[in-house]
């Protein structure tokens, strides 16, 4: 295989029917490839340092990357020895508000964090109420608009688990080690087709507009996360938010068959839970049912769409679990810092989580004597 | 194991270190079949088994033709080959489509069958190393090779990672006598090869992942039909999204062998440029192609014993071709539409023979060519018929009162792509990036390259499997 002067026609098998394909020639055009290698890649890292520098004084901070892989790793603690474990399902509420630091120090052990962000918690439920490795205990957090409409932005999660190659195990491993910790635009919200894309492009007629949802969360190996400090201290981009949010809270007048279909929603969220619940008690795992704050527009929201005798109320007498519904306890209900009326600043994260464990191991305690 | 991830970038690194070493040639070739099974096996390690059978059959039946003197023996050996191949791509590949269909037509005749559940997991790469596999058992029963000279350089063909999961499908002959004698890759190799592998990475993560699958994704999985706008800009997405992912799959492949010291021959050659339909073939996925030219087209008959006979053998080859590529009839009627186009042309080429076009007219009919490929990917990328056919409607501005599907960007994205990969096209048509690359200033390589590799960096791919890993 020379080093040749490259020649503008070169054979293929389509070019020869029917023979023994002879050894493929392919050539080197003359350049000094080694030097433009090395061109190229000081090109490369000068271009990329200055992305990475752009971002970094727009605010960011390197953190992990809650993704599938992530989450498959947590995941996989309970079948690797940590069955006993308290285990966080819920969506961004339950995933953002309890700290896991504030909660190990309370109760002497780490909780697993599976709650997924904009992710209905029932997939999880079901998945633990049918693994027999499982026998600790569950925090189910409830945010209205998501569980009760059964909406799975990553209901994916489970079976990218359930499928994971060696292949994507040690590809997190190495980016959790190599990347993830060093680069701060290693985050979805910052890929290039993402930043392209909220640009202000002209619409178009007939097609409903949308903003994405933004960044709100940093996060550790373990998922312990907590808001990024921009939504706190970015009045815009907390403004930016808010508008995100909103853009859900006025829809049109739902049409008599979309009501039925909303209920009939609702129920088959409440009767799957229900029957997981069924099967974790019949296993002895205690399973308790959180609806934490929120506030604003979007508990108006919320109230309006979900209201709580016809979804709590019914979903906690139907499924017989204990539930902290956070207006009924002071300690709960004021006092915590929502910039976007949905998620708890790290601060109050941390306060708010302090209380709940205290309700929790003073009214609701394992029957089994352990601590939650 | 994909080309697009940190771990098959730290497995590569560590594999040309280790080839880079100065051990014997044997030692390295094992090192280099080990490698491979270690790329097999990263993405579930049991399937590797069928890799094996798939090797130690065509390895004894090959043996077996050398040694078999009665025809007799030989078919039976040749045939031993083609019913294990075959037979593992049937089961894996084509289980559950054959049970369905079978059911639809007992179902037809009025016999209610429920079959058991039959969930297949489909073995990464079955096609392509199978039909890696067969070529070299049908090879030495046409009498066109002999049989490799020692098992490793055989295994090490079946197996070598470049190739092994999605091609290009490598003929025996191509591979094997370059295990034959010691290499290694020059400076100058290592180097361009990684040039290529860029490319290829470029040609997937930032071109067919980040600007153009959305596009063809939000109009062939939406809830709702597109208008004439949507459906194209969809299909056009298509046509590139599934040219950059797979002639991006295959530069990377031919890179990251370059950077070994080996050479594999090309898989694409400016497609979107071809004139004609036997053109658009001879340029897109040229080892499959020829591989079925070679081993059923000419088999079948070929155009050696009439007009009818040669047409039925083409629509016979496409169509097996068009299964070839996934378990659907849509895939049997993109192959279908593809031999028709063929057969159509071909009576085109004798009613017109004396015809010289002129450039203008080349580039019209290169443009029909196009157009007309567009319309089969429809097919190729529907789930199933009634999106096809909902598609294809909204591309010929009968789905009246279609709502909007994609938004300005995704438009914009396709509409800038597009136009340019067709231009480059024709502009390469008779060129090949070698020849080309020989004759732009060092300068501007050096900072494309870097801008590429920018560009892929800060795509953030997630590491999205190549589409023709399902075949």
């Amino acid at each position: 295989m020379p080093s040749s002067t490259s020649s503008s026609r070169r054979l293929t098998a389509s070019d020869r029917p029917g023979v023994a394909q002879p050894v493929p020639v392919r050539d080197v055009p003359e350049h000094r490839w080694g030097l433009l290698l090395v061109i190229a890649l000081l090109l490369a890292v000068g271009l990329t340092g200055t992305w990475e520098w752009h971002w970094r004084h727009y605010g960011v901070v390197a953190s992990m990357r809650d993704d599938a892989e992530l989450w498959a790793r947590q995941r996989r603690r309970i079948d690797n020895g940590d069955g006993n474990a308290t285990v966080l399902i819920g969506a961004s509420r339950t995933f953002f508000d309890v700290q896991l630091p504030v909660w190990e120090r309370l109760s002497g052990k780490r909780p697993i964090q599976l709650a997924l962000v904009g992710t209905s918690p029932l997939f999880a439920l079901d998945d633990l109420a049918d693994d027999p490795n499982f026998k600790g205990r569950i925090l189910m957090g409830v945010a209205p608009d998501v569980f009760f409409s059964g909406y799975e932005y990553r209901g994916t999660f489970l079976r990218f688990f359930q499928k994971e190659s060696p292949s994507q195990r040690v590809g997190k491993w190495l980016s959790m080690h190599l990347v993830e910790p060093q680069l701060a635009f290693y985050d979805p919200d910052f890929a290039l087709f993402t930043v392209i894309r909220r640009q202000d492009w002209p619409q178009r007629s007939g097609l409903k507009g949308g903003l994405q949802v933004r960044k709100l969360s940093l996060s550790a190996a373990d998922r312990q996360s907590y808001m990024w400090s921009k939504v706190e201290n970015d009045s815009e981009y907390r403004a930016l938010t808010r508008r995100i949010w909103a853009q859900d809270f006025n829809p049109p007048a739902p049409t008599p068959a979309e009501l039925i279909d909303k209920e009939k929603t609702l129920y088959l969220q409440i009767a799957r839970a229900t029957a997981a619940i069924a099967r974790l008690r019949a296993r002895g795992v205690p399973v308790i049912i959180v609806r934490e704050p929120s506030t604003g527009e979007y508990l108006k929201f919320e109230t309006s769409n979900f209201p709580r005798a016809k979804a709590w109320d019914v979903l906690i007498a139907r499924t017989g679990a204990p539930g902290i519904y956070f207006e009924d306890y002071p300690a709960l209900r004021s006092g915590y810092e929502l910039p976007e009326w949905s998620h708890m600043t790290r601060a109050s994260a941390e306060r708010y989580t302090v209380e709940l464990y205290r309700i929790m191991e003073r009214d609701f305690p394992p029957a089994d004597g352990s601590r939650w | 194991m994909v080309f697009n991830t940190l771990t098959f970038a730290a497995f590569f690194l560590f594999v040309v270190l280790l080839h880079s070493l100065p051990l014997g040639w044997k030692v390295r070739k094992v090192n280099l079949l080990l490698a491979s099974y270690v790329f097999y096996a990263a993405w579930n390690p049991p399937f590797i088994l069928l890799l094996w059978i798939s090797t130690v059959v065509d390895w004894y039946a090959a043996q077996g033709l050398v040694h078999a003197e009665r025809p007799g023996a030989r078919r039976a050996w040749m045939l031993l080959s083609v019913v294990a191949n075959l037979g593992m791509l049937l089961y894996f590949k084509y289980g559950t489509f054959l049970l369905h269909n079978f059911t639809v037509v007992m179902a037809a005749f009025g016999v209610h069958y429920q079959p058991p559940p039959f969930d297949i997991v489909l073995p990464v790469g079955i096609s392509f190393y199978t039909f890696a596999t067969m070529s070299y058992t049908l090879d030495v029963y046409l009498r066109r090779s002999l049989p490799a000279r020692n098992f490793l350089d055989y295994a090490l063909f079946v197996t070598f990672f470049p190739h092994l999961v999605a091609g290009p499908i490598m003929r025996p002959t191509e591979l094997v006598p370059q295990f034959e004698t010691p290499r290694r890759a020059s400076m100058q190799q290592l180097c361009f090869g990684l040039g290529l592998m860029t490319i290829g990475l470029f040609n997937k993560v930032v071109l067919a992942d980040t600007f153009l699958s959305g596009a063809a994704e939000r109009v062939y999985d939406a809830a709702g039909a597109p208008g004439f706008l949507d459906g194209w800009i969809g299909t056009l997405a298509f046509s590139g999204q599934i040219f950059c992912d797979f002639a991006g799959y295959s530069t990377t492949a031919i890179g990251a062998a370059l950077c070994l010291g080996f050479a594999m021959p090309d898989n694409f050659r400016f497609p979107y440029a071809a004139i004609g339909f036997s053109d658009f073939w001879r340029r897109w996925h040229i080892t499959l192609s020829s591989w079925l030219r070679d081993y059923l087209y000419i088999p079948l008959g070929g155009n050696r014993h009439g007009p009818l006979r040669m047409n039925l053998a083409l629509m016979g080859t496409m169509l097996l071709g068009g299964l070839w590529h996934g378990a659907n009839w849509t895939f049997v009627a993109w192959g279908g539409l593809h031999g028709i186009y063929l057969v159509a042309e071909r009576r085109i080429r004798a009613l017109f023979a004396g015809y010289q076009p002129g450039p203008l007219a080349l580039f019209g009919l290169g443009l029909l060519t196009y157009l007309l490929v567009n319309l089969t990917w429809v097919f190729f990328r529907a789930k199933d018929f009634s999106v096809g056919w909902q598609v294809l409607r909204g591309m010929l501005g009968l789905n009246g009162s279609a709502k909007p599907i994609l938004p300005t960007v995704f438009i914009a994205s396709v509409a800038v792509i597009m136009p340019l990969l067709v231009a480059v096209h024709w502009y390469m048509r008779d060129r090949t990036l070698e020849s080309a690359l020989a004759r732009v200033p060092p300068a501007v390589i050096a900072l494309v390259w870097g801008l590429m590799a920018f560009l892929i960096v800060i795509s953030q791919g997630a590491g999205n499997a190549f589409i023709y890993f399902q075949f």
